[in-house]
């Protein structure tokens, strides 16, 4: 019996193990990535990102927002893919434009859209990347080995990447982001096309690896950034609209989150009176989550997630910006 | 009526998706390019020592002649590629769950191109108008005259060539690269076949040419030279149609094709023709089945099974239950340096990775032809072979990035100007210099040394046109096409200053090719420095 099977997902990293740099705290403290007044304009005329400023140190942060909202624009700028049409980004206080090559050495990227090399294998691939990051060989070797268990890949690494699953091709992009043992580590959307296992496995990863280094995860999918994310970031429409630690968010729809059992027929109504931000069918009837300050009749308080603290900030800037 | 409809929307989105693309701009710039070279009197159709009066029917026939034949080329190059980009867009796959048949599909691709041509030929005509007048020999305006060649002559021609461009992307081994190199000789073969050797000569033409004839050049010939053995008796029988060279000293008065229901017939044919290649696609087309896509190599292995779908709790139970075996041990700063060489060698690896074995074989007979024939074979023939066989590595050159989308991957590495784009230029050079070392072994042992600089030269060359093509169009088709008519053109024949092999005293002309190598190189590091955000 010949037939191949998907690979198995990633392989959790030996959480005692998990060392990627001789210094952790002493390199990490000294990391500064900031972002001052940052916009970005395509065509003469649209703004995917205006005046966004931040400022950020070792640790997860999670940029969420709407399709659209310029996450994608703000990644590819801080990966020196992209030049930033006004503002400034500085890297451990020199700015990104005058020497782009300085974070470009110790930047992991994973881009939403990233293509492989049909003929290569994933072993030929990362050792490709590694040249061109500038590894010496013998040391790529050894990470690439370590980086293809990693994501467990390591039994199809001689098998044509062109043959590779979306999901199996993902891994090897998150592989080649970790190759030069990044400071910064962007990735935008990682999770794509990846099943739910191998999804719970990458927020491990995730967390594993920020102790040290500044991660940026861009993401629509609010529990990847629940699992992992020491900082927040929202930002719609090429704004900032909030950013503060998970708990400070929570905190600010604390009490105003209300659920309660309805009857299918009146599913509309409630929409139109409420902010629903959840609404499940079950036996007994339509289970709705609702955000207001002042309870509706039979409702319960429940505890808020983040999902109703980014619809909260998101509908509250919107409102602001109609204003 | 519904099935018109559909035919009609395919055509419709497809033409609209070119016309909107710069490219598009620049095809229909060629066209005028082309048109304006013809008007200022730098493509030349004459007879001996002839050319007819700038009247309706001598512009025409000369616009008509000029498109069928050179644009009828450079179309297919600039067409070919529709079906790719329904491939790399996924419109493709949106298509293949519609109820669309395949010989739609292919039939409406293929009025999609002709559409592009078709355009372009209307360039052509506004070309003719205003050469006339402004020509202003005679400014007697016959439009039918004017333009029957470019409707009858051109027209079916550019059908034909946009069935073709159909018919190569669905034949799996004539759909990337090798087909560009393919249809490069199969257009001159079209153009030899028109003419018999009697008729050339001559001889008046059967109404077997006619069915022969794509571009109709020679039928138009028959005709012209039947008019001037009428003026002048004298009269040997030459017709060349050419770019530069001097002027024809003297003119003579043509008034036109002479349509009869054969020649017609004949040009239905070709039209004919086109439907059949167009619908003969249609048995190869994959219908975006991905596992007949764009895979050179088929899987050795069956198609992997899917992990089950777990549900979100029970995968985090999973993730959390795994044991973790695996780690991660720090990267030492020393691991990270300035390594320009083994970027050299992975781009070399990259270029030379993924052939099958008898391409290897046949660039090492090459390499041992080159070496153990008699030089001037060596020098005149065999590094001919040499040098169009590796044609497909180099076009990949300074294309490959936008190609397979890996640019965010290697331009956000660092130095990716001053280390990634020149490694690539190094790699390049060393397969030119490996594919024809036979032949610089030979030289150095004949102490040819003004060969040999020749031939050092031609290695620098060829990848930097390679290189500056790829990272100018995003593509390898325009190095393709480009490298093939010049290696023929210009290097089989000898001809100098158009001969880039270098190796032949009489055609070499190595400074200027330095000189070019130089400003392909400038152009490279330009272009490449404005596609990244920081040099």
């Amino acid at each position: 019996m010949t037939g191949c099977r998907e690979s198995p997902a990633f392989r959790e990293p030996q959480r005692s193990h998990l060392r990627t740099c001789p210094q952790p705290i002493a390199r990490g403290s000294r990391l500064k990535l900031s972002i001052e007044n940052v916009g970005k304009c395509y065509g003469g005329e649209f703004w995917a990102l205006r005046r966004f400023s931040l400022e950020l140190k070792p640790g997860v942060l999670g940029l969420l927002g709407p399709n659209g909202a310029g996450k994608t624009t703000l990644m590819s700028i801080l990966a020196t893919i992209t030049r930033a049409s006004e503002g400034k980004v500085t890297w451990n206080g020199a700015n990104l434009a005058a020497d782009p090559n300085a974070l470009r050495a110790v930047l992991g990227y994973l881009p939403q859209d990233f293509g492989v090399y049909p003929n290569l294998n994933a072993q030929e691939f990362l050792e490709y990347l590694a040249a061109v990051k500038g590894l010496d060989a013998a040391a790529a070797r050894r990470r690439i080995d370590q980086l293809l268990n990693l994501v467990n890949l390591s039994d199809v690494r001689g098998r044509p990447l062109g043959e590779f699953s979306g999901g199996m091709k993902q891994r090897v992009g998150i592989a080649q982001a970790l190759l030069n043992d990044p400071q910064l580590l962007i990735v935008d959307e990682p999770t794509a096309g990846l099943d739910p296992e191998e999804r719970v496995r990458f927020r491990n990863l995730l967390s594993d690896l920020s102790g040290e280094r500044i991660i940026i995860l861009s993401t629509h999918i609010v529990s990847d950034v629940e699992a992992t994310a020491t900082d927040i970031a929202l930002i719609s429409s090429g704004a900032l609209v909030a950013h503060a630690a998970p708990e400070e968010l929570l905190r600010k729809v604390e009490g105003r989150i209300w659920e309660w059992v309805i009857p299918s027929a009146d599913l509309n109504a409630v929409k139109q009176c409420y902010r629903v931000s959840n609404a499940v069918r079950r036996s007994d009837g339509v289970h709705v989550r609702v955000l207001t300050k002042d309870p509706p009749a039979g409702a319960q308080p429940v505890p808020p997630t983040l999902e109703d603290a980014y619809l909260d900030s998101l509908s509250v800037y919107r409102a602001g910006a109609v204003a | 009526m519904r099935r018109t409809r559909v035919l009609w929307h395919l055509i419709k989105a497809d033409f609209l998706t070119r016309v909107r693309r710069t490219s598009f701009l620049l095809t229909l710039g060629f066209a005028v390019f082309l048109g304006y070279q013809t008007f200022a009197g730098h493509i030349v159709m004459r007879l001996d020592d002839y050319r007819g009066v700038y009247n309706s029917a001598w512009v025409g026939a000369l616009m008509g002649v000029v498109t069928s034949t050179f644009l009828t080329l450079a179309g297919f190059y600039i067409v070919k590629g529709s079906i790719l980009r329904d491939e790399t867009t996924r419109v493709g796959q949106i298509l293949a769950a519609t109820p669309m048949t395949k010989s739609f599909y292919t039939l409406a691709k293929f009025l999609g191109n002709f559409a592009v041509l078709a355009a372009m030929v209307l360039v052509m005509a506004a070309a003719a108008l205003c050469m006339q007048m402004f020509r202003a020999e005679d400014r007697t305006l016959h439009l039918w005259t004017l333009l029957s060649p470019l409707v009858l002559y051109a027209l079916p021609a550019m059908a034909f060539v946009a069935a073709l461009a159909v018919l190569f992307e669905t034949l799996p081994l004539l759909r990337g690269g090798l087909g560009n190199v393919v249809w490069f000789f199969l257009w001159i073969t079209l153009i030899a076949v028109a003419v018999e050797p009697a008729a050339t000569r001559g001889a008046p033409l059967t109404q077997a040419n006619y069915f022969r004839d794509f571009t109709g050049m020679p039928t138009m010939m028959g005709q012209m030279r039947a008019t001037l053995l009428q003026v002048d008796p004298k009269f040997q029988n030459g017709f060349s149609l050419s770019i530069g060279g001097t002027p024809p000293k003297h003119r003579f008065v043509w008034n036109g094709v002479q349509w009869d229901p054969v020649q017609l017939a004949a040009r239905l044919t070709w039209c004919a023709y086109a439907l059949a290649a167009a619908l003969l696609a249609s048995i190869f087309f994959h219908r975006f089945d991905p596992a007949r896509e764009s895979l050179a190599r088929r899987p050795k292995q069956a198609t992997p099974e899917r992990a089950p779908v777990l549900e979100f709790a029970a995968a985090r139970q999973l993730a959390q239950a795994d044991p973790w075996t695996n780690r991660l041990d720090p990267l030492p700063s020393s691991s990270v340096k300035n390594r320009f060489f083994s970027v050299v060698a992975a781009e070399l690896r990259l270029m030379l990775q993924g052939h099958r074995w008898w391409w290897y074989a046949v660039a090492a007979g090459l390499f041992i032809a080159c070496l153990a024939a008699p030089l001037d074979a060596s020098r005149g023939g065999i590094i001919l072979a040499a040098w169009i066989w590796p044609i497909l590595v180099w076009s990949q050159m300074g294309s490959r990035e936008s190609r397979y989308a890996t640019g965010p991957l290697i331009f956000s590495a660092p130095y990716a100007l001053q280390r990634q784009l020149p490694a690539v230029w190094i790699a390049g050079v060393l397969v030119t210099l490996a594919a024809g070392g036979g032949l610089a072994i030979r030289l150095l042992i004949a102490r040819d040394l003004h060969g040999l600089a020749g031939f050092a030269v031609a290695a620098c060359f060829i990848p930097s046109l390679a290189l500056a093509l790829g990272v100018l169009s995003g593509g390898s088709k325009f190095f393709e096409a480009l490298y093939t008519v010049w290696w023929y053109t210009g290097a089989a024949h000898h001809l100098r200053g158009a001969d880039f092999t270098g190796t032949v005293a009489a055609s070499s002309t190595p400074l200027i090719y330095l000189g070019m190598t130089l400003v392909l190189l400038a152009i490279c590091f330009t272009r490449r420095r404005t596609q990244l955000a920081y040099a």
